[in-house]
């Protein structure tokens, strides 16, 4: 996926913090959740239309000492996911 | 046991108005009867703050919701706040062109019917004369519009030998995929009429019997989270824990069988919040004026509510000594509350000691 892409949240989509270390995004419309971890919400927060993922992925270093070295692998595939499961979209240029 | 944020669902009582008066009805004579309905506005509101606390789903309830005048713009403030939701209703009011637009919305789980008999003489004896036309009329407008139609058949003396008919009804002749049961509990109005409602102990053998037995004949598809089904199967596992002395598995030997505090809240009709819809005597505060988050995470009732599970049931005289104490969970608060005065009790209307010592007979296994 192209690093310029910026992913922009479904508008339905509920994020649900239930637990400092446990989230859930929920579509209503199908009723289906999707368990997420801290750094899927950090992302999910920035998925705005305006940043894009190579910007979020920048971010997410700069939050965390330890992001491992595949940090920008693993935030495009969790957008892809995301993606896949139609809870977020692209922002067209 | 950890508590989440803000709790997962909520049951609104969004009418106190009801078009029956079901001898055993659990809203009206308790607390939850109330002398006033909110208006739309302070609804719309509330639902703003429950998006806005990531709450997924509302059951609405009542009374009978579908009595709402302002029912599609309350149901149009849920979708808009990003919610789900479902009902509890008798079914006597639900049209073709009611069920349509719930369906439309994609948004409705389901509309949980009350289906006491398989005819009318043996629903009506409870709910009112007419009652059950009209409520198999309701169920046939949810199924031709393909909307999920839950249906539940509460049991009580009058129904209690009907059981196999009434599950023929439901699953062959309406094809439903299941439905659920329970039993006219000690709420509300059934405390009035407890005598004429409530199966005795060698009736409750019998409707775990029955109930049972079309559990082999129709499998997975009759459900119970109490009454006499949820209660043979408990009760099943509590014997069988006895004669092997299996070891007790989490919550087990103390006042742990009710996990709702941890996932839902309720309201009442006046706007009052409340631990559950069985609870409506512990006010917790009011929609709109407190916050619900706050209320959630904060109240010392729902604290309490929660400690309870903490409770072990040695600590109680008639307990103690009882032969299933290690596996026994002390069973629902508002029973409790209604039939002892104090919710931190076991409750006695699940007490397999009590049961058995009334001449019960625990159903045999196959
Ligand atoms: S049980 Fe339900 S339908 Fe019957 S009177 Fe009570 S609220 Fe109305
Ligand atoms: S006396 Fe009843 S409530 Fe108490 S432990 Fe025994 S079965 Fe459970």
């Amino acid at each position: 996926m192209d690093t310029n892409a910026k992913p922009i949240a479904n508008p339905s989509v509920v994020l649900r913090e239930e637990f400092d270390d446990c989230a859930v995004l929920f579509d209503p419309d199908t009723g289906e959740g999707y368990a997420v971890n801290p750094t899927g919400v950090f992302c999910w927060k920035r998925f705005d239309g305006r940043h894009t993922l190579a910007e979020i992925t920048a971010e997410l270093r700069a939050a965390c000492e330890d992001a491992p070295a595949e940090a920008e692998q693993n935030v495009q595939e969790f957008s892809e996911e995301l993606a896949g499961k139609g809870l977020i979209g692209f922002e067209v240029q | 046991m950890k508590v989440m944020s803000t709790p997962r669902s909520l049951e609104l009582a969004i009418t106190n108005r009801c078009n029956l008066r079901c001898s055993y009805c659990y809203h009206f004579g308790s607390a939850d009867d109330v002398d006033r309905d909110l208006p739309t506005a302070e609804w719309l509101q509330f639902f703003a703050e429950l998006k806005e606390c990531a709450v997924l789903d509302v059951t609405l309830a009542g009374g009978e919701p579908f009595l709402r005048e302002d029912l599609r713009e309350l149901v149009a403030g849920i979708v808009a706040n990003r919610m789900r939701f479902s009902f509890l209703s008798n079914g006597t009011l639900i049209t073709d062109e009611l069920a349509a637009f719930l369906r439309n919305t994609g948004r409705c789980q389901g509309v949980q019917v009350s289906i006491d008999g398989e005819a009318p003489a043996v629903h009506d004896a409870a709910r009112g004369r007419g009652s059950f036309d009209r409520a198999i009329a309701g169920l046939k407008a949810l199924q031709r519009n393909g909307l999920p139609a839950l249906v539940r058949v509460t049991i009580h003396k009058h129904n209690v030998h009907h059981l196999a008919k009434i599950a023929r009804l439901l699953l062959e002749e309406y094809e439903l995929p299941s439905f659920g049961t329970n039993a006219a509990s000690y709420l509300g109005l059934c405390r009035l009429n407890a005598n004429d409602l409530q199966l005795n102990a060698a009736e409750r053998s019998l409707a775990m019997e029955t109930l049972l037995e079309l559990d082999r004949k129709y499998p997975g598809r009759i459900q119970a989270t109490a009454g006499p089904l949820a209660e043979a199967r408990m009760w099943l596992e509590m014997e069988r824990a006895r004669q092997t002395n299996a070891p007790a598995t989490s919550g087990q030997g103390c006042l742990a069988s009710c996990g709702g505090v941890f996932n839902k809240m309720a309201v009442r009709a006046d706007g009052v919040m409340t631990p559950c819809g069985q609870l409506p005597h512990i006010e917790l505060g009011r929609i709109n004026r407190d916050s619900l988050r706050d209320v959630w995470q904060h109240h010392p009732e729902l604290q309490r509510l929660r400690d309870r599970q903490a409770i072990p049931l040695t600590e109680f005289a008639y307990c103690r000594g009882c032969e299933y104490v290690a596996w026994c969970r002390g069973n629902c608060p508002a029973l409790a509350y209604t039939l002892t005065g104090d919710d931190a009790n076991p409750s006695p209307d699940a007490c397999l000691k009590r049961f058995l010592e009334d001449g019960g007979r625990l159903p045999s296994e196959r």
